[in-house]
């Protein structure tokens, strides 16, 4: 009786082994199916394939004879994109800064030569290059800011930030203001949301970086929203006078107010 | 008797009680007496009641009603229109406001435009064209008024008798000279020595018990080497109670992450006493401009300089940012900082030099 017993449970517990392998065996694929990441899923692959070979042709027709050949930059022309990452294409490109038309002191806001899809490409094959930033999408930022913005005392905290982190070089009301050899720190006045968002994270030409681990992106929308909030917000007297702050305030005051008054002045002097 | 008549007596005072005169007789005389001659005098509208008179009386009138006008609109304005600053998008009125200014301006403005075009108006075109002249000496009094002067005021010092009344000389003395002390007495307070306040900051280590002082931001998170991304900056306080208040103005300095290249470039250049105040690659200066003590806070990553807003003062962040433009004269201090076994920025000591602009005693 024992015997049988044995050699029937011997078999069974090689069967039963057999089962728990196939079961380990499925448990860990479909797991690492689940998990794996999206790109490498057929159809995934197939269009970011696409989408940065389209970049890497928009690159090699409009970016190369700076950037160089992979981005690896050229003496003299232009920086080496590697590692600058997706968020720092989206900012340039869809601001219009870059393809730039000449070598000049600071790269100017301009209309964009590209679709925001093609940026997209673009970004999406230097990201592939060498990492770095990634952008959010445009409506992820929209959002986060819109979230923000129901709420006035997240919107004052994006004030106190700004004030801390913004203000030295865009001005209290984001004018923006002179900096060296000619260069500027722009106006942010009609910029977008997500391109703000980009600029802090990947510090464009002179500006500083803020990283997440510096300023957290809910800081960031709080900045952007309060940004927002002083563009959308009145000038008091109805004339913001560029926004630049007192100087051209007491400018504007000292040449219009003063030879107002002097020839005021002058005319009752003449007339008596 | 006639005004011909007078004339001719200039010496002659004339009897200005004498009920005959007229009243312009009287200006007149008066005039004379001080040694005004009229030579030209004619009224204006000689007939009076003319179209031109007429209109020229129509638009002073047309001025002072609009005077009247804008004074009410003034009080109207500032009695109902909205001042209060109101956000549309959190449920405010909207953009009235921001006209309530520039209104009471215009409307006062208006007000008091009206009243002088009126008034210069009236006296310009309506009032009697004249033309006066009054003589006036050459140099210094007469001799004989000056003798004069002299005695009355030697007569007043003798009427007191001062000189012989010693006592009362004393007591005033002593009544008035406390007087004196009692209105210098404030501006003397207001010389205060400021000790060593000019030469330590919030980063002295007295202010943590003798404990090298940490750095915060401005909520009092500790700063954290990977909080500053590579060509980031973070503005910093001293973390101690009150730190990032104006009780510790002088205290904020702005941390500095650099590349590998410009760090380096920034120990080599480095000055002797700052040897090692570097933590690898991230560098701290006092944000307090040495000109006149703006925040120099304009950190442009691509050519390591720090900006001041208020003079256009550059430093020169790989070479201990001394000055390289701009009216400024010192470099701007540098903190020395470490990073503790906790992995958070710590300052050294205190800053080496003094921060912010010069004084007196700052070599």
């Amino acid at each position: 009786m024992a015997a049988p017993t044995r050699r029937r449970s011997g078999w069974r517990r090689r069967l039963g082994a057999f089962a728990r392998f196939v079961g380990a065996l499925a448990l860990v694929g479909g797991v690492y199916t689940g998990f794996a990441p999206g790109i490498y899923a057929d159809e995934a692959d197939e269009s970011f394939q696409a989408l940065v070979a389209q970049g890497e042709e928009l690159y090699n027709n409009s970016c190369i004879s700076c950037h160089g050949v992979n981005a690896a930059g050229v003496d003299g022309r232009g920086p080496s994109l590697i590692g600058v990452g997706s968020a720092s294409v989206e900012f340039q490109v869809n601001s219009g800064r870059m393809p730039m038309a000449m070598q000049e002191t600071q790269a100017e806001r301009k209309p964009p030569v590209f679709t925001p899809e093609e940026a997209t490409a673009l970004a999406a094959y230097i990201q592939t290059l060498g990492g770095g930033p990634e952008a959010l999408p445009t409506e992820v930022v929209e959002a986060m800011v819109a979230d923000v913005m129901t709420d006035p005392y997240s919107v004052a905290e994006g004030g106190d930030l700004f004030r801390v982190n913004c203000s030295s070089c865009h001005g209290y009301a984001t004018g923006g203001g002179a900096l060296s050899s000619g260069a500027y720190a722009p106006s942010l006045a009609g910029v977008p949301a997500d391109q703000i968002y980009e600029a802090m994270l990947t510090g464009p030409q002179n500006m500083p970086v803020f990283a997440d681990n510096q300023l957290e992106p809910e800081e960031k929308a709080q900045i952007i929203a309060y940004v927002e909030y002083l563009n959308t917000d009145q000038n008091p007297g109805g004339w913001g006078l560029g926004r630049f702050g007192p100087s051209t305030e007491g400018l504007a005051i000292f040449l219009v107010g003063i030879s107002t008054l002097a020839i005021a002045t002058l005319w009752i002097a003449g007339k008596s | 008797m006639s005004a011909a008549q007078h004339d001719s007596s200039a010496d002659e005072p004339v009897d200005v009680t004498d009920g005959k005169l007229s009243r312009f007789e009287i200006v007149k005389e008066g005039l004379r007496r001080d040694g005004i001659e009229i030579l030209h005098y004619e009224p204006a509208f000689p007939v009076p009641g003319t179209k031109v008179e007429k209109r020229i009386e129509r638009f002073i009138a047309f001025c002072f009603v609009v005077a009247g006008l804008g004074a009410l609109g003034f009080v109207a304005v500032y009695a109902f229109w909205p001042w209060e600053y109101e956000y549309a998008e959190f449920g405010g009125a909207g953009s009235m406001s921001k006209w309530y200014t520039p209104m009471l301006g215009l409307t006062l403005g208006l007000g008091l435009a009206g009243l002088g075009i009126g008034i210069l108006t009236w006296a310009k075109k309506l009032l009697p064209v004249e033309e006066l002249v009054q003589e006036r000496h050459d140099g210094g009094s007469k001799e004989e008024d000056r003798v004069i002067t002299g005695a009355v005021v030697g007569n007043m010092v003798d009427e007191t008798g001062i000189k012989r009344r010693p006592m009362l000389k004393r007591a005033l003395l002593f009544g008035a000279a406390p007087l004196g002390l009692a209105a210098i007495a404030p501006l003397g307070a207001l010389i205060v020595p400021p000790g060593d306040d000019l030469f330590t900051t919030g980063f002295n280590p007295s202010n943590n018990d003798g404990k090298p002082v940490g750095l915060m931001l401005k909520d009092g998170t500790l700063v954290r080497p990977d909080m500053i991304s590579v060509g980031g900056q973070i503005t910093a306080y001293p973390a101690i109670p009150d730190g990032s208040t104006n009780r510790h103005a002088d205290s904020p300095v702005l941390l500095i992450h650099l590349r590998d290249g410009d760090a380096k470039k920034a120990r080599e250049n480095a000055y002797e006493m700052y040897e090692g105040a570097q933590w690898n690659n991230y560098i701290a200066y006092s944000k307090i401009c040495t000109h006149v003590g703006c925040p120099a806070s304009l950190y442009e990553q691509q050519t390591n300089r720090l900006l001041c807003p208020c003079h256009q003062s550059q430093f020169l962040i790989t070479d201990n940012a001394k000055p390289v433009f701009g009216p400024a004269t010192r470099h701007l201090p540098q903190l020395p900082i470490d990073v503790d076994e906790d992995g958070f920025f710590y300052a050294v000591s205190d800053f080496l030099v003094p921060i912010g602009p010069a004084f007196w005693e700052r070599g």
